[in-house]
């Protein structure tokens, strides 16, 4: 009762943002503004997509449902004690998916090298799909490292300060992360830089360095992005963003949103978001294993390999329902610093240009996918904005 | 394990008891050989106009006529003798005809029925067993002149070091001598296939040629059997990554250790029991780890390099008293024997890429390179407890992996020691 407590009155503490409660988006016009045919070509694009990703969400289920039931039998295959067997059978559990996920992953790549967004080739991608795997291994391998050492030492309580190393691992890594890029470059554009330094003064925010990441040569999609908190906090901007179609306005938008990711804090708050969600997903996993002898036992892998899955399914709307309020929020604390709602709309015309967003997706992908709010409710609020201020 | 080489169509017999080598011709050893390789390589002119032929008539017919078998055996024979006397596998100079009763001695059955589809398709088939020879020993000898006096790295490797240890010594060392003939008895399997003299393929267990196995405190266990995972041998490397990792983190520990048993072993002449099960461990879990990642073991290892705890394991004798000069030069001490491991690293990576590709179809190892990699990994194992001071016996490199001499024994009116492939 006590942590069900805990948790309500976290959630109604993180809950507020920057957005007036009261402001309303009006209805817009998506083919008025993006235009008819670039709106048909998104939505083709995407629907593929669509479709191909709920046949790999099915394939992914059926399958760790398949592993859960007989994927004990690879003890067989493991020398090592049970903390060691429990890695080999998350490992395999992974590379089973890896297996049965390929085909999907591959469609996908090939209908984005057929609509011109990335110039990946195949071997490269598949080299890149292989590197990321094996970082999938480490990771589960030392999350299991953690879960069963604990449940070993613990027992079933190892739930809570389970939950309690992961969100400390998770702060770690959100902290080191920006000082292990040794990637990106300074940002050079003086406008850019000098646009930077006011906006961080507005927003309360100051010393945040300003990189920019090289992708033009495998993607033409843009993005930008901001990691870290405290004295680490960074803001990444694709060097395709630096580019046409977007003009210095529409940058200047782009970096007034991610510099306000930071003065509204919301890393460390999605850290706080984390653990409202990590700790009954923790106890829900301790509760799953118990039939198999607990998480402390090599044979409760393959269970918790589907549990993790469906609860990360079935928490997928309410984390993007909170990622779509944070990018809201700076959506909107963007547009108070710039008070430039033109080159907000300009940038999701953009974005829609050059990553063929669906500016109108389906409420369920929406739902279980988006989270980011659609680029028409982006337009929409740049507007609602623009009425509120009286521009 | 075992195996039968008298079911080989193509071994060896090896009658080189007392390894002996005579200085002089042992210093001379390459001029000496200059009319074999020139006389070789006129035999091999002939014999490579006549392999094409060879080829098209066992096509046409199952089998390779009983008069170019013998005329393509002989040169088989008489190569083998020039590489063993080359490499100093064998002493006395070989005649230029072939005959048989060379102490290093290439057998080869009488022509039988081959299968034509075999026969058709040889030469990529027997691409992997090129590759291996190659590193092993000789170039195989139709791709010419070049290719027939260049050794295989391993071979070279190990000559140049029998060379020098012969000149001193008199004698071949036992473990040296066994690899060497290993690696000819493995060349002459692969040769024969080139040379449509068989169609069984070429097969790498040392079991089949290594004779003897020194009593060395580090030896190498196999309880495993050769059934593979498919899954497990598809993801091998990353599933060795967090192995890697764990490796990586021991190892840094371990060089500390290494330095406190150094300085320790030099003052008491032992390294102390606590610091000899630390790095006893750390080498064990090694072997273990290499074991899984090149196929040679296959299941998961554990994290503590416990003994027993693999089923490719490796048994390492507890401390025992160790000579402080030894140990003073341990790291110039073990220089030939690294070299030696250097390409012995190449033969491994190769059953490993063998291995997998092997086990992912027939969802078992091979048994030949299976023993191979122990083989190499024995020898890897044996110079890190070299190098890390559990014991100051050197590296044994015959790749035997049961001391076979009591079963080799032939009565003395029997000439040959032992037959090998």
């Amino acid at each position: 009762m006590l942590v069900v407590a805990a948790l309500a009155v976290s959630a109604i503490l993180l809950h507020p943002t920057a957005v007036p409660n009261d402001l309303s988006l009006g209805a817009v016009d998506a083919d008025e503004i993006f235009g008819a045919e670039l709106v048909a070509k998104a939505e083709r694009y995407e629907r593929f997509l669509y479709v191909d990703w709920v046949l790999a969400q099915i394939a992914l289920l059926a399958t760790l449902v398949l592993y859960a039931r007989r994927g004990a039998a690879f003890t067989r295959e493991s020398a090592a004690g049970p903390i060691g067997t429990g890695m080999l059978l998350g490992m395999l559990g992974l590379a089973i998916v890896w297996l049965v996920q390929l085909p999907f992953r591959l469609a996908a790549h090939w209908w984005d090298r057929r609509y011109g967004l990335t110039d990946l080739d195949y071997l490269t991608w598949v080299y890149d799909d292989w590197a990321v795997l094996g970082a999938e291994f480490l990771s589960i391998c030392v999350a299991l490292l953690i879960v069963m050492g604990l449940a070993r030492w613990l027992g079933e309580g190892w739930w809570l300060p389970g939950v309690a190393v992961f969100v400390g691992i998770a702060a770690l890594f959100t902290f080191v992360a920006p000082y292990l890029d040794f990637t990106t470059e300074r940002l050079d554009d003086e406008t850019l830089v000098a646009a930077a330094e006011r906006y961080e003064q507005e927003l309360g925010v100051s010393d945040i360095p300003i990189r920019v990441e090289v992708v033009s040569e495998d993607t033409d999609q843009a993005n930008a992005y901001a990691y870290g908190f405290g004295p680490s906090r960074r803001v990444v901007l694709w060097d395709t963003i630096l580019q046409d179609p977007f003009s210095s306005g529409e940058q200047k938008v782009v970096l007034a949103h991610e510099l306000a990711h930071h003065s509204e804090e919301h890393l460390p708050k999605g850290l706080g978001w984390f653990v409202l969600f990590a700790v009954p997903g923790a106890w829900i996993l301790m509760r799953a294993t118990r039939g198999r002898g607990g998480m402390g036992m090599p044979q409760a892998v393959p269970v918790a390999l589907v549990v993790v899955a469906v609860l990360q399914l079935a928490s997928a709307p309410a984390a993007n329902w909170v990622s779509r309020r944070m990018e809201a929020e700076a959506d909107w604390k963007a547009l108070q610093v710039t008070e430039d709602p033109a080159s907000l709309e300009d940038v999701m015309i953009g974005l829609a240009e050059t990553s063929l967003g669906d500016p109108d997706p389906p409420g369920w992908v929406q739902l279980l996918l988006g989270t980011h709010p659609s680029l028409e409710d982006r337009v929409a609020m740049a507007r609602a904005w623009e009425a509120r201020n009286g521009r | 394990m075992a195996v039968a080489p008298q079911d080989r169509p193509i071994r060896l017999v090896v009658r080189d008891g007392d390894l002996h080598r005579s200085r002089l011709t042992v210093f001379f050893r390459l001029l000496l050989a200059l009319p074999h390789l020139v006389w070789l390589i006129l035999w091999w002119i002939t014999a490579m106009l006549l392999v094409v032929v060879v080829w098209i008539v066992a096509i046409a017919l199952g089998r390779v006529p009983s008069p170019l078998h013998r005329y393509l055996a002989a040169y088989m024979r008489y190569a083998s003798h020039v590489r063993a006397y080359l490499l100093l596998a064998a002493n006395p100079f070989p005649g230029f005809v072939g005959r048989p009763g060379y102490p290093v001695e290439v057998v080869i059955d009488p022509p039988a029925r081959q299968r034509r589809l075999t026969v058709l398709f040889r030469y990529p088939l027997a691409l992997p067993a090129f590759v291996l020879s190659v590193w092993l020993v000789l170039f195989p000898v139709p791709f010419g002149y070049v290719a027939t006096a260049v050794p295989g790295m391993v071979a070279l490797v190990v000559a140049v070091f029998a060379w020098a240890a012969c000149l001193v010594l008199g004698r071949m060392p036992r473990g040296l001598n066994d690899l060497l003939v290993y690696g000819i008895g493995y060349g002459a399997q692969v040769a024969g296939y080139f040379w449509l003299l068989t169609d069984r393929y070429p097969n790498a267990d040392p079991e089949l040629a290594a004779r003897s196995l020194e009593l060395h405190p580090v030896r190498a266990v196999v309880r495993d059997g050769l059934e593979r995972s498919r899954l497990t041998v598809l993801f091998r490397l990353l599933l060795a990554l967090p192995h890697l990792f764990w490796l990586t983190l021991w190892g840094i520990a371990a060089l500390g250790a290494l330095i406190a048993a150094w300085a320790v072993a030099l003052v008491r002449g032992q390294v102390p029991g606590s610091l000899h099960r630390f790095l006893a461990a750390y080498i064990r879990y090694r072997a273990h780890v290499t074991a899984f990642i090149t196929v040679v073991g296959g299941p998961f290892p554990g994290f503590v390099g416990a003994a027993g705890s693999y089923p490719v394991d490796i048994e390492i004798h507890p401390p025992a008293r160790q000579h402080r000069a030894k140990t003073l030069f341990r790291l110039l001490l073990a220089l030939p024997a690294a070299v030696i491991a250097y390409p012995l690293g190449y033969v491994l990576l190769l059953v490993a890429v063998g291995s997998w590709i092997y086990s992912l179809v027939l969802g078992r190892a091979p048994q030949g390179l299976r023993n191979l990699g122990v083989a190499c990994i024995r020898y890897h194992t044996q110079l890190n407890t070299y190098l890390f001071l559990l014991t100051d016996h050197y590296p044994f490199a015959s790749p035997a992996l049961e001391d076979r001499r009591e079963a080799h024994a032939l009565p003395l009116a029997t000439p040959a020691l032992g037959e090998t492939f």
